[in-house]
């Protein structure tokens, strides 16, 4: 018997999948440092200190990498920070990002923290090691997630 | 402890392949076996696999167990995956050392593999994404071209070094690949093509990155006793090192001074008994051509800041200070993750048996060293061979 034939699809396109979406879930519900997002949307760029040992961790964090303490406390970073090493990215960005070509990255210095991030506003040759940036606080349009990018 | 010997190895061509992860590793598994006599995948006693992201690149989870099932290895003491990303494969040939050098088994492999060509390049770049902090650095689009760019930022803005400096390790490594079967990039390049190169994240251009590349590779591994059963040249392995400090960028030690690989070079030397002088050959992780320079410094081959003029001055050659990538590196024979320490350490191999074409040969070599590092260059591993 010649073997019967049949013609299947698959869909074109899914939805981007959660965990190719680099955004971190923000909600009660999903994590322990909800309160670092909310601060953000409010416009406050902050993070965890730790009550017994002094240490100001980032990322923040829900047990004190210093000492192990669960006592910690928000602590607010301010709006500015000094620009220590950037690139821009013109080739090679992930799903996602690819429109957003060429954009620039760099290393925020906020106190003894070098945070990476977005530079918004600014192309590569405009840039200098040391210059002032600012915050920017990003919305993600479809769910409001929120996250932290600089700008000059 | 029971002193280890690698007996023999086999590797892919590596490159943009027309052929599957799991052909990749046939090829491998095949030219491992054929490389030695009296012994048959049925002896091995313990398989480790390094293999940095196959759920991503060929999404397929459990592979050390398809790796045993495509070469007919039925292993009875040990089986496992080993990520560590860059450094996946040296992490299979530490776990693989380490069985042996215990006493818990007699036979294994440390095999590693990379399927890295996927239809939709951006995919990949996006696993690339993921390496550092993804929730953190990866959604700043923070992958190893950004990263490894600021870090020669610094370098230059710290210490003076010259994107041709930069240029000049890449020249150096795509002599070396010239001459070595394997690699994925096969014709030289000057300073003035590296320095006119795409631009892909500011000062790195393209010939100043590794490639993209689909590769495997495989070692047997026995204790040093039973060597002469396989083979008259067998490779030992005098000791090691490694070292991690940190994971997001913001907690790194230093960005332009790998200080975890200082610690790692310090514990692989006492660890092998051997000063940085005993080495004649150095097979390091020239991911990016900046990352080759700030090696020169961290082994102490050159002062601190002086890895560009280190380059500049001939150090790094064959007839050099030291050896460096006689391989070709990295940045010439590609970098299939899981598969790269795997393939230095055959090469390594072939050094000391004087099986590579002369103009790559580092005559009477004894002791060498193999790099890697992973992540954000917060990890470094180091192995230490030697030829008796």
């Amino acid at each position: 018997m010649k073997a019967s034939r049949e013609k299947i699809t698959q869909p074109d396109k899914i939805d981007l999948p959660q965990m190719l979406d680099f955004y971190p879930l923000q909600d009660e519900k999903d994590t322990r440092i909800s309160q670092f997002f909310k601060n953000l949307k409010t416009g406050q760029l902050t993070t965890t200190k730790c009550k017994t040992c002094g240490s100001v961790l980032w990322p923040p964090r829900v047990v004190c990498s210093g000492c192990m303490s669960e006592e910690l406390e928000w602590v607010n970073l301010g709006t500015e920070g000094e620009l220590y090493a950037f690139t821009e990215m013109k080739a090679g960005a992930p799903l996602g990002f690819e429109k957003d070509v060429p954009f620039c990255i760099g290393l925020v210095k906020i106190g003894s923290l070098l945070i990476s991030s977005r530079i918004d506003e600014a192309r590569y040759e405009d840039l200098k090691i040391g210059q002032r940036v600012h915050l920017k606080v990003v919305e993600l349009e479809d769910d409001g997630r929120v996250f932290y990018r600089f700008k000059v | 402890m029971r002193k280890v010997a690698v007996i023999g190895g086999g590797a892919t061509r590596c490159g943009k392949r027309e052929a599957t992860w799991r052909e990749l590793v046939q090829e491998a598994g095949k030219a491992m076996f054929d490389s030695v006599e009296n012994l048959s995948p049925k002896d091995v006693e313990a398989l480790l696999v390094g293999a940095a992201q196959p759920e991503r690149f060929t999404f397929q989870v459990h592979v050390a167990p398809l790796v045993a099932e495509c070469l007919g290895i039925t292993p009875t003491k040990v089986i496992a995956t080993t990520e560590l990303m860059c450094a996946s494969g040296q992490a299979a040939l530490r776990y693989a050392w380490a069985c042996i050098s215990s006493g818990i088994c007699d036979v294994a492999v440390a095999f590693g593999v990379e399927k890295m060509y996927m239809r939709n390049m951006a995919e990949a770049q996006t696993n690339m994404t993921c390496v550092l902090d993804r929730e953190w650095d990866g959604v700043n689009a923070m992958s190893a071209p950004p990263f490894f760019a600021m870090t020669a930022q610094r370098h230059i803005h710290e210490f003076g070094t010259t994107e041709e400096q930069m240029a000049m390790v890449s020249v150096k490594n795509h002599h070396y690949s010239t001459m070595n079967p394997l690699a994925q990039f096969q014709k030289e390049v000057s300073i003035e093509k590296v320095l006119q190169s795409f631009m892909i994240a500011p000062p790195l251009k393209l010939f100043d990155c590794s490639g993209i590349t689909d590769g495997a590779a495989g070692v047997i591994l026995v204790p040093a006793e039973n060597a002469t059963k396989y083979t008259d040249s067998p490779m030992l392995i005098a000791g090691s090192g490694q070292a991690n400090i940190g994971n997001a960028v913001a907690n790194l030690a230093s960005i332009s001074e790998w200080i975890p690989l200082k610690l790692a070079v310090k514990e692989a030397l006492r660890s092998a008994k051997v000063s940085l002088a005993d080495i004649d050959i150095a097979e390091l992780h020239d991911c990016f051509t900046i990352s080759e320079i700030m090696e020169y410094e961290a082994f102490g081959w050159c002062e601190r800041g002086k890895g560009g003029k280190f380059i500049e001055d001939g150090g790094p050659y064959i007839g050099g200070t030291i050896a460096v990538n006689p391989r070709g590196g990295l940045l010439g024979c590609g970098h299939p993750l899981g598969a790269t320490a795997i393939l230095q350490s055959i090469d390594i191999m072939n050094q000391f048996q004087s099986e590579v074409p002369n103009g790559r040969l580092v005559k009477d070599a004894d002791v060498a060293v193999a790099h890697n590092l992973s992540g954000a260059a917060n990890v470094h591993s180091l192995m230490v061979y030697s030829r008796r």
